[in-house]
């Protein structure tokens, strides 16, 4: 493919005005010429001004070239590969190695690098150079023979400065007893207890932490056990290239800690304190360049190498780069990165997104657009329903996302002490932690395995929809074999006079609390969530630049009261899909009486079907 | 509550006529429209059409084209406010249309060569055309981008009209014995209305700096008049689009 050329700015509007000038009569023709002049000169300062500010060396842009073939290139993945690595591909059954685990071709490399003005990454995966070069060296790049395709990458715009080691510090030494309980119920719901009676820590799992920047990681007391255990293995810039990622923002801080964080009493943050990490700096905090996604691939092919077994991601590019159309896990090179991670057997969380409240997008952004990629959404803690801001399914080629969910408002580690925060970036490290428990569990599952075990064990499975995914995953479903029986029957379809379908929940099936009877209950309302619920959210990655979430009062535990899980709320789901599966509707009931819904038979199309969840059961309706 | 319950009663069958499917007796926590929630917008940055209102200020450049006017530079500029129109043709090419209020002033240095529009000296003199405007333009996007502004060439032609011209000046003292006299000539007959030119922004995102080159004269052709120095043709300045 050639490469997309800019011209600069002068060049064209100098050609077109020449054109212009030639068509007009006598008398105009010297106002063009001045004109002409003018935008010569406006484009050739203007183009000098900005590309000043956004390249690194004036008159270079970034190109992604990918290069033709491997052959001949010989290597030996015993001295590549850390000893993890290859255990991760012999316990999943993979090749040892593949042609996209091989090194470029060096001679290829080496004609690149002779036309170009630098080599900023070198991707085996994807058998590719990144580089800056000027758009006649783009060209000249197009001619090598070893060369397959040219593609322009623009930079980003005008590089903010840098954020300064040691962030402001965001968090408090104190953890109120509404922190602590915050702390407890948000490894409490997804079954924190089952996991640590039979001992499951994420010990032995190591998990890539994918970032904008771990400041305060190194010293902070809630990873003095990883510190002490020497379980920090690796760390890495990717932007700046260098092993120091303790600075750019907080927020990779706080999203380890969600995964392995002590509070001060050694309430554990996540399910995983004792796996071993991987740190890589990703992502920068102010600006959404295409580099980030290099990075994203190098520090995924870093991580393969290490061994790593989980990628966790909060991260995600939206409409800076794309269309939520193109939001189907191939249009975007960290989607395909991730796809390519998972085929080397490894497990990448990421988080599904703060756009629930944009109406420009709303959709899950990308990485978590990917097919293999389990997206995990945000849930209030309150109510165990969708947080209003976590972004919703499905992908652009219509298929499920998010797959599940956790605590989309979390007790998490930041410099300075404890923060109450929020975002699906949080989610994720609370599911990254379950995930390595799990194959803690059975270290013989493939990737892809776990991935369907881990939506498998979820609250609502089979039931899904585009809000909760399969719902909040439960550790008992791994460690008691009592959760995989299943449900007994809670509620039952019945037509009623040919026209009306309804669900009616058995006898004796849940208790309404005593409580004075409204004159009617046959009223049909939506409850809007709170005001302080609909706040929006920092993109994913950026939560640390909204400030800490407040508990709310009336909900404040007494101090040095024991924490305690609630349980959770028992809600009616319901959604209709037509033949492929895809949702058309989905609705989450208050369930107030046995009747609990009705369903005109004539706004079900031939083929679809109405999938109903009730306390652990669900059942499914076909239209005929 | 009767009509109430009679109103209950007609939505539910209204939305059974409607073919939406009810739930009844039961508080909804959360309804998801599917189609809604995954359609595609057509209006948008990057989307098929954009529309925003924009301000900015440009400052005259350039001198008169002969003696008789000099100009006060940093004063004399041009104050805008419009609305921009933009369909998008390609990843990398848009048109679009600007309508706008422009009020344009131009300063005089009081000096002994001035004739503009006389002789005479005074404390201070300006000539202001407010001006409604619209402007046609070719886009050249830079890079790729989501549903996003980004970084722009425009290349525009523009044509406006002067909804009033004035010529203002101040004596400090004033005649006879005032301490100070303003006057404010307005229809001035010797002004063209119609005004035509060409342009070019450089923008990124809401921000832009503007670039607009008139290329009719100011001054009507008045036969045995004395012919003006025309008025610089030239304004630079920025733009800040408000989306």
């Amino acid at each position: 493919m050639p490469p997309r050329q800019h011209a600069p700015c002068a060049t064209i509007v100098s050609s077109w005005l020449l054109q212009l000038t030639i068509l007009l009569p006598h008398h105009l023709r010297i106002h063009c010429l001045f004109v002409r002049a003018f935008f010569l000169l406006l484009g050739l300062g203007l183009s000098g001004i900005t590309h000043t500010v956004h390249a690194a060396t004036p008159s270079t842009a970034r190109y992604w070239v990918v290069l033709r073939d491997k052959a001949g290139v010989r290597f030996n993945p015993a001295t590549y590969f850390a000893p993890q690595a290859l255990a991760r591909r012999q316990r999943q059954q993979l090749p040892l190695t593949d042609s996209t685990d091989f090194p470029v071709r060096p001679d290829y490399l080496r004609q690149v690098r002779a036309v170009v003005d630098s080599v900023t990454f070198v991707s085996r995966w994807f058998n590719a150079v990144s580089c800056r070069a000027t758009p006649a060296q783009a060209a000249a790049l197009c001619r090598l023979p070893g060369v397959r395709s040219v593609e322009s990458r623009p930079d980003g715009l005008p590089m903010l400065p840098a954020t300064q080691p040691g962030a402001p510090e965001r968090g408090t030494p104190e953890v109120s007893a509404a922190d602590h309980q915050l702390a407890f119920s948000q490894t409490a719901s997804l079954g924190a207890a089952d996991f640590r009676r039979a001992k499951l820590d994420g010990r032995g799992l190591r998990i890539a932490i994918f970032d904008v920047g771990f400041s305060g990681a190194d010293q902070h007391a809630a990873f003095q056990h990883l510190r002490a255990g020497k379980r920090i293995l690796a760390t890495y810039d990717f932007l700046k290239k260098k092993p120091y990622v303790y600075a750019g923002g907080s927020h990779g801080t706080e999203v380890l800690s969600c995964i392995a964080g002590l509070l001060p009493d050694g309430t554990a943050l996540g399910l995983a304190p004792e796996a071993e990490f991987l740190l890589a700096r990703t992502e920068q905090m102010h600006r959404e360049r295409f580099a980030e996604e290099e990075a994203w691939l190098a520090a995924a092919e870093w991580a393969d190498q290490q061994g790593v077994d989980i990628i966790n991601s909060s991260l995600g590019y939206t409409s800076r780069r794309y269309f939520p159309e193109q939001m189907n896990g191939r249009n975007s090179l960290v989607a395909r990165a991730a796809a390519m991670a998972v085929r080397k057997g490894i497990l990448v969380v990421n988080a599904a997104g703060n756009d629930g409240l944009d109406p420009e997008w709303r959709t899950i952004g990308t990485p978590a657009d990917g097919d293999s990629v389990l997206a995990v959404g945000g849930i209030d803690p309150d109510n165990f329903l969708h947080i209003g801001f976590s972004s919703y399914g499905p992908t652009a080629d219509r298929r499920l996302k998010p797959n599940v969910t956790a605590y989309g408002t979390v007790l998490a580690a930041a410099p300075g002490g404890y923060v109450r925060t929020q975002g699906t970036s949080f989610a994720s490290p609370l599911l990254a932690g379950f995930a390595a428990c799990a194959w803690q569990q059975n270290r013989n599952l493939t990737a892809m395995q776990l991935f369907a075990q881990l939506q498998a064990a979820a609250s609502l499975y089979p039931y899904y929809d585009y809000a909760h995914g399969y719902g909040v995953p439960r550790a008992s479903w791994f460690t008691g074999s009592a959760q995989k029986k299943p449900a007994a029957a809670t509620f039952d379809f019945v037509a009623q006079s040919d026209s009306m379908l309804a669900i009616i929940i058995r006898p004796g099936i849940g208790q309404v609390a005593a409580r004075p009877l409204p004159l009617y209950s046959d009223s049909v309302a939506v409850m809007p969530p709170s005001k302080e619920k609909l706040a929006a959210v920092p993109a994913v990655g950026r939560e640390e630049l909204a400030p800490p979430v407040s508990d709310s009062a009336e909900k404040r535990p007494p101090a040095g009261a024991t924490p305690t899980l609630p349980d959770p709320p028992s809600y009616l789901y319901w959604h209709v899909s037509d033949r492929r599966g895809v949702l058309r509707t989905y609705e989450v009931l208050e369930v107030k009486q046995r009747a609990v819904l009705q369903i005109p038979l004539r706004s079900l199309q031939a083929g679809d079907t109405v999938q109903v969840h009730y306390r652990g059961f669900t059942s499914t309706y076909s239209a005929q | 509550m009767k009509l109430l319950r009679l109103l209950t009663v007609g939505a539910c069958a209204a939305l059974w006529l409607l073919g939406v499917p009810a739930a009844q007796a039961q508080g909804v926590l959360l309804r998801a429209n599917v189609a809604a929630d995954t359609l595609r917008p057509a209006t948008g940055p990057n989307r098929a059409f954009f529309s925003h209102f924009y301000l900015g200020y440009a400052a005259v450049a350039g001198k008169f084209d002969g003696p008789g006017a000099t100009l006060r530079y940093g004063r004399s500029g041009e104050v805008f406010a419009g609305m921009r129109q933009k369909y998008r043709l390609s990843q990398t090419a848009a048109i679009g249309l600007d309508l706008r209020y422009a009020r344009l002033v131009y300063h005089l240095v009081q000096n002994d060569q001035k004739i503009l529009p006389t002789p005479d000296q005074h404390q201070s003199e300006s000539f202001a055309l407010p001006q409604a405007q619209a402007e046609v333009y070719g886009r050249l996007n830079l890079g790729r981008r989501g549903n996003v502004v980004g970084r722009y060439l425009d290349l525009t032609g523009w044509g406006g009209w002067i909804i009033s011209s004035a010529h203002h000046y101040v004596d400090k003292p004033g005649p006879n014995g005032a301490g100070r006299v303003e006057v404010t000539e307005r229809k001035l007959n010797y002004i063209n209305r119609w005004s035509y030119g060409v342009g070019a922004r450089l923008g990124s995102g809401r921000y832009a700096l503007v670039a607009r080159y008139r290329l009719t004269d100011s001054f009507k052709d008045l036969g045995d008049a004395p012919r003006y120095p025309e008025f610089p043709r030239l304004v630079i300045g920025g733009e800040l689009g408000l989306f």
